[in-house]
């Protein structure tokens, strides 16, 4: 890495709950928020969801927003955990400094979309709200809402969205492009995604069971997830404390099929090579894999194979957090790099929910117990989206 | 910094109202007298298997053929990354899906459009058409979504980090979504202005090679809805970070578009940052799209490549074709909001 990356602040709401320290608090507990549908309006009742425990009114409440203003779920959750973010780096926009907002999204403002497509085609009435589908314009009503944003850039690469904002922002800020970078992603549940994961029929009935040898698909979640980034100089100059560093990132592609992952995991076996290459790491090093780990019986089989090619039988602890979260789409490279931040703050393992079984194809059993072997002082979060964008990211002790 | 590489825009190919893969339009545009065109597709039947031709959808299609086009033309068959800016993405996938859950309930649908309903669809599949296992990432922010990708290939190429990229831009426009977005006013209330379609794909490099089109000599982008000042500073960082000057400024190339409400944040800055330069467009030729500005950046390179800028580009008042061609500055902007800078240059520089 060029120049030192640090993380000043995050911001995450989830089925965990609004902030970090809920999601802290569930996590230790173990205590997951998948639980059967109750906000979305969905025939599909037997498939259990991780939601927002909010509905749009609350939030909008707790935001300060006048209840007629246009405003979809995924811009709403954005802004909570934006909002979050900035208070903790304690960024106001008065600092002088160029500020990047870099959200990740998939179907934008398809809650509202799905619910008034036909007024859309028919008459004027929700035209407000086709102007709220695109993903460019959920992330500009989040950057207009705080109205301190000089840069805002919008990435949808599917599941892996959020995590590819951080490495943007990142980048940016390597190059002087930006002194502060806010980056993540946000995705509120649709019936638009549970019926498409339905209809692949990779939604489990149960919750899901990432890593487990009966494990029968995901459960889709909903949330927001936002780290603040930036260079040492401009941390130095505010007299901020960094949280940790972001020490290295990689994107590859998996190049193999639009929405199956390769046997051999290459996408995601080059993903967590280049990540370590690029922190001058070596796997030894990692004390905690925060794993994309759906709980499908194609990603998990594959991401555990990539993952012992690239760490061998002697893997630091993994798990996969969507048995707390759901799967939260383009939010999850967020939530789970926050996830991972605060495992590597509080020195402690993120467990691995619902696992009872081993994979017979791999010698891989994920984390169940929170207490790590040695003090963590890396750990790697991986998101892979459809269409094989994978990528990961390491987050390292300061 | 002093250290950063060079960038060059190698090759280009598009499809898009004007007559698909090739840069006809220079010498004999198509005009256009209707609200919303469909671009011209080639005979995919002579590019595609049967099944694969049937299987993709137009979006594509076009896409995979002109990176597949440019990678050809270049001999660079596996570029280091691969970014693709979208706004919309496969819509017409995204509407069909969408069509038969709010009409045929949440019971019968089927998974073929959901699959290739992401944004990133586009870019996937032409990494697994290349096999290219590098980088590869997809934006989608309205009108800036190209530029978006493209700053991002430039800030790697410039860091050598890379040392190719293959930068496209792609939005197809179905009659039911042209409905939804003349209701918005974005489309279909222009003054001699039309809705179009985009399949841009270029190769970008910092080895010049032998037939480069341009130099690409930076990249700036600012969101500033409600200060004007900031675009002069956004102007000045990215001139001063190429070295070059406002005066050695030839030509602005801008997006206007016959919108009157976006055309006036045009002729505001442009009056404001530039008042006497020499305006090109393009829009007039391509169309309204949220990634049109990857068409106009190609019609500027092609310029610079043939040092030729034909009368047809010049905004009204400006005088006849020219012979040769400067540095040109390209400006877009969305609604007053998001707005980019993109300075070019002949080879020669």
């Amino acid at each position: 890495m060029p120049k030192e990356i640090l993380v000043s602040g995050g911001g995450v709401i989830s089925a965990l709950g609004a902030g970090k320290e809920a999601t802290l608090t569930a996590l230790r507990e173990r205590r997951t928020g998948i639980a059967p549908v109750r906000y979305l309006q969905t025939a599909h009742t037997e498939l259990p969801v991780g939601e927002v425990k909010m509905s749009n009114a609350e939030m909008m409440r707790a935001l300060h927003i006048p209840e007629e203003e246009v405003s979809t779920r995924t811009s709403l959750m954005g802004m909570m955990a934006v909002r979050e973010a900035l208070e903790h780096a304690r960024i106001g926009g008065k600092e002088g400094l160029r500020v990047a907002l870099i959200s990740g999204v998939t179907v934008g403002g398809m809650d509202k979309s799905e619910r008034y497509y036909l007024d859309f085609l028919e008459n004027d009435t929700k035209n407000a709200y086709i102007a709220t589908h695109d993903c460019g314009a959920c992330t500009e009503m989040i950057a207009d809402y705080f109205g301190v944003f000089s840069a805002v850039e919008t990435i949808s690469t599917a599941c892996s969205s959020a995590a590819n904002a951080i490495m943007l922002g990142a980048m940016l800020l390597e190059r002087g492009l930006a002194d502060v970078a806010v980056a993540g992603g946000c995705e509120c549940l649709t019936k638009f995604h549970l019926n498409g994961f339905n209809t692949l029929m990779i939604l489990d009935r149960e919750p899901c069971k990432p890593f487990d040898a009966h494990r029968a698909g995901l459960n889709l979640g909903e949330g927001a997830a936002y780290l603040v980034l930036e260079r040492e100089d401009t941390l130095r100059r505010r007299g901020a404390e960094p949280l940790c560093r972001l020490s290295g990132y990689a994107n590859t592609c998996d190049a193999y099929h639009q929405t199956a992952s390769s046997p051999n995991g290459e996408g995601a076996y080059l993903a967590m090579a280049k990540a370590l290459e690029a922190a001058q790491l070596t796997p030894r090093d990692i004390g905690y894999i925060n794993a994309h780990g759906t709980g499908t019986v194609n990603n998990d089989l594959s991401e555990g194979v990539a993952i012992q090619r690239v760490f061998g039988e002697s893997a630091p602890p993994v798990s996969s957090t969507k048995s707390f979260t759901g799967h939260t789409t383009s939010a999850a490279g967020g939530v789970e790099a926050l996830i991972a931040v605060l495992a590597l703050q509080h020195g402690f393992i993120p467990v691995n929910l619902n696992f009872a079984l081993p994979m017979p194809e791999l010698a891989l059993t994920p984390a169940t117990d929170e207490q790590p072997t040695a003090p963590l002082r890396h750990v790697l979060s991986n998101s892979f989206g459809f269409g094989g964008n994978d990528t990961s990211l390491i987050f390292s002790r300061v | 910094m002093s250290t950063r590489s060079d960038v060059y825009i190698l090759a280009a190919r598009q499809i898009s109202v004007q007559p698909p893969l090739t840069d006809a339009w220079m010498d004999a545009p198509v005009r256009y007298d209707a609200p919303y065109v469909q671009a011209i597709d080639p005979d995919y039947r002579q590019h595609f298997a049967p099944n694969e031709a049937r299987r993709l959808g137009k979006i594509l299609k076009r896409a995979m053929l002109t990176s597949r086009q440019v990678m050809a033309a270049t001999g660079i068959a596996n570029p280091d990354a691969i970014i693709t800016g979208t706004g919309l993405g496969c819509i017409e996938n995204t509407e069909i899906f969408l069509n038969a859950l709010v009409r045929e309930g949440e019971e019968l649908l089927t998974p073929t459009h959901f699959m290739q309903s992401t944004h990133n669809t586009i870019g996937s599949l032409i990494a697994i058409d290349a096999g290219c296992r590098g980088y590869n990432a997809t934006y989608a922010h309205k009108g800036t979504s190209f530029e978006c990708a493209l700053a991002d290939a430039v800030v790697q190429l410039e860091s050598r980090r890379i040392q190719t990229a293959l930068v496209g831009a792609h939005d197809e426009m179905t009659p039911g979504y042209f409905t939804l977005l003349k209701r918005t006013g974005y489309l279909g209330h222009a003054v001699n202005g039309f809705a179009g379609e985009v399949a841009l794909s270029m190769m970008l490099a910092s080895a010049r090679g032998e037939n480069a089109l341009c130099r690409l000599r930076g990249v700036e982008m600012e969101y500033c809805p409600y200060d004007g000042e900031a675009l002069r500073q956004a102007l000045n960082r990215l001139l001063q970070r190429a070295q070059c000057s406002l005066d050695e400024v030839d030509a602005v190339m801008t997006g206007v578009s016959g919108r009157q409400a976006n055309d006036q944040v045009y002729a505001s800055v442009c009056s404001r940052l530039f008042p006497n330069k020499k305006l090109l467009r393009y829009k007039h030729l391509f169309g309204e799209a949220y990634t049109a500005p990857g068409l106009g950046l190609y019609a500027a390179a092609v310029c610079l490549g043939r040092q030729h800028i034909p009368a047809h580009l010049l905004a009204e008042h400006a005088g006849g074709e020219q012979r040769s061609a400067g540095n040109i500055l390209f400006y877009n902007q969305m609604e007053g909001k998001n707005h980019s800078f993109i300075l070019l240059s002949p080879c020669g520089k």
